[in-house]
């Protein structure tokens, strides 16, 4: 099934259809065939313009490796340990979000919002990420470093702070896990959608239609399953949660 | 109040549940990216459904291909369901033991 076959392509789109691939698609030198993908993988973009995002992530990955060090005392870890195993675990979980279209959760903002800080979602995205593309083929190996600056840098600075402002406002650290996830999660894909344009695999506007459309969507469920987790977490375990926003959180 | 071992157990049971039941329940559909990517390509309209079997896997030209030991989640073909779960499994213990080794050596380094 993953045996890919290396297709010489034209530079024009096109499109062809064999018996064993319902699904055969070609556009700016991209050749979709059926499969199973869920993150960007090695034949949306060329390698330069991975290299690139690669540095980026590095860099990141070094601030949550300092993050790690510093400010993640051993009492965190088992919440560590659990949160790679469950993001692991929700991103693998496709949920249908009608228009023949399906979602998986990201878990970015989840992550630095229990952890309490944008880094460990750095730090446990990337872990995740890692696992996903070298041991399931789920996302590419060139494009990891995209991956990693969208889900886990992206996502994680956007649900952590809009979470802390959200919640200074209106003091419901459910509500405020839930708006903060959804944009978690709508922010990432629109810088997906430009990476992808950029790499010639998607036009501008109707990638950014497309991708904005389907995770305002896939969004909601991030928000709700987010919210959720927060408060088990939160009842369960209140002292392995660093949900304040430097004021006292009623529990 | 739940203590740690009680609250990895019960991390961990989820998380497995979770994946088991994805392996049954999951939607078939392409997810958002797929999705774009067969909108773009007038393969779909933007609410509509989605091809058949049209989950993409891309191949490109001058980008780079590797080969997962567990690809899509599975054991391979012969696989079937029964190597989904065991793919599954394994990739949850593995990240528990990955996300608890690295960060016990990352605290164990500043003390």
């Amino acid at each position: 099934m993953t045996s890919i076959t290396f297709i010489q392509l034209p530079k024009f789109s096109e499109k062809i259809t064999d018996q064993e691939h319902k699904v055969t698609l070609i556009f700016n030198n991209v050749l979709l065939i059926s499969g199973e993908y869920m993150h960007i993988p090695d034949a949306f973009m060329p390698i330069t313009q991975g290299a690139i995002y690669w540095i980026i992530a590095l860099i990141f990955i070094g601030l949550a490796l300092r993050w790690a060090k510093d400010e993640m005392s051993e009492d965190k870890i088992p919440l560590v340990a659990v949160l790679a195993a469950g993001v692991f675990a929700i991103q693998a979980f496709n949920l249908p979000v009608s228009m023949g279209t399906s979602g998986h959760l990201v878990g970015g903002a989840l992550v630095a919002i229990v952890l309490g800080s944008p880094y460990a979602a750095v730090f446990v995205l990337t872990l995740v990420l890692i696992v996903q593309g070298v041991v399931f083929g789920d996302g590419g190996i060139t494009t990891m470093g995209a991956n990693i600056i969208n889900m886990g840098v992206i996502g994680g600075f956007v649900g952590f702070y809009s979470y802390q402002g959200i919640n200074r406002m209106i003091g419901n650290i459910y509500i405020s896990s839930g708006i903060a996830a959804w944009l978690a999660c709508l922010i990432p894909a629109i810088a997906c959608a430009f990476e992808m344009t950029i790499a010639g695999t998607f036009p501008l506007v109707p990638g950014l239609v497309a991708m904005s459309t389907y995770h305002a969507i896939i969004g909601i469920i991030e928000a709700i399953i987010t919210a959720v987790v927060v408060y088990l977490i939160h009842t369960s375990r209140p002292d392995l949660m660093t949900t304040d926003t430097k004021e006292t959180v009623i529990s | 109040m739940i203590d740690n071992k009680t609250f990895i157990v019960v991390g961990l049971v989820l998380a497995i549940i979770i994946g088991v039941t994805a392996v049954f329940l999951a939607s078939g559909d392409p997810d958002g990216l797929e999705s774009a990517a067969l909108y773009v390509q007038d393969e779909k309209t933007l609410t509509g459904l989605s091809p058949e079997d049209g989950d993409p896997e891309a191949v490109g030209t001058g980008t780079f291909e590797y080969e997962a030991p567990l690809p899509d989640y599975s054991m391979g073909e012969e696989g079937g369901q029964t190597g989904e779960i065991i793919a599954l499994i394994v990739g949850i213990v593995l990240m528990f033991l990955l996300g608890y080794g690295i960060s016990k050596g990352i605290t164990s380094i500043k003390s």
